[in-house]
């Protein structure tokens, strides 16, 4: 269980903050979106793989361990606004 | 004329208030077989053993709040409103045994098992949940509703409770907070203490009782 502090300081570490109502972890900048579920589902070296790919930071990049619709994509970023 | 279209959320609680009747029955129902099935158990408790039943009918905006939660993003997806259904949850109407010390949970699961053959198993995702026992299914009062029991440690189900009721049940939007992988963390070790304590309690209580 100790790997849960460890991948949380390598998000909080690249600006990663945690949506309390979509429990997902994202980065504005970045224009990345963790889900819960990924992250546990994967260790820290794809963690750290994730975050450092370059998506060209122009739209969403959705890192779920099931491709989400797009409808549902949609409604994250309404959220996220 | 200009239509307002429902939210998924707006059809999941209208429902809600539909199934309410059969959540009541399921919940009333549990509660009192499963208090009848222990009565051997509760009737043979020495002094310093523990055995406590409490029931729940999940309230409306948690049951939707579980369903949206279980989904990857805790999403629903407008263009598969059809799919939700609160008729999913399997812990709609809720029965929690508390025990201890914790060779009573065993015992109890044995019985319970017994009583409840067909029911599904439905482990505990937590691992430091440490010797849990939790089940979903039907009962002759409603076969659109299930019902769940859950055995666990006297300390661990107290901890529960708090958790739920100091956290997570005055916010709404602090609903999903058990996500956060620092809060899994300081959970999990919550959770190990208390087994710890419970471990070494009933090791004390041993040692009293053969001197």
């Amino acid at each position: 269980m100790r790997t849960l502090d460890t991948k949380q300081q390598i998000l909080d570490d690249a600006g990663f903050s945690y949506n309390f109502d979509r429990k997902i972890y994202l980065n504005r900048e970045r224009r990345k979106i963790f889900s819960v579920e990924f992250i546990e589902d994967h260790d820290e070296k794809a963690l750290e793989e994730c975050i450092r790919e370059d998506t060209g930071g122009k739209k969403w990049r959705f890192y779920f361990n099931e491709e989400p619709s797009e409808s549902v994509k949609r409604e994250i970023e309404a959220v996220l606004g | 004329m200009a239509s307002t279209e429902r939210t998924i959320e707006d059809r999941l609680r209208e429902e809600y208030f539909d199934l309410l009747p059969d959540i009541r029955r399921v919940t009333e129902q549990l509660d009192a077989e499963i208090r009848y099935h222990l009565l051997p158990v509760s009737k043979g408790l020495d002094r310093h053993e523990r055995l406590v039943i409490t029931s729940r009918i999940k309230e409306c905006e948690s049951a939707l709040q579980k369903l949206r939660g279980d989904r990857e993003g805790a999403t629903f997806d407008p263009d598969r409103a059809e799919l939700y259904s609160l008729t999913s949850l399997k812990d709609l109407a809720g029965v929690r045994v508390l025990a201890f010390p914790r060779a009573r949970l065993s015992e109890i699961d044995l019985i319970l098992r017994k009583a409840y053959d067909g029911w599904e198993p439905d482990p505990f995702k937590e691992e430091s949940a440490g010797l849990a026992f939790k089940y979903w299914g039907y009962r002759d009062s409603s076969a659109r509703v299930k019902g769940e029991y859950q055995i666990v440690s006297v300390l661990t189900g107290l901890f529960w409770n708090v958790e739920h009721s100091v956290m997570y049940k005055p916010h709404a939007q602090l609903a999903f907070v058990s996500g956060h992988l620092g809060m899994k963390q300081r959970t999990s070790e919550v959770l190990q203490a208390l087994h710890a304590f419970e471990e070494q309690f009933e090791v004390v209580l041993r040692k009293a009782q053969s001197t």
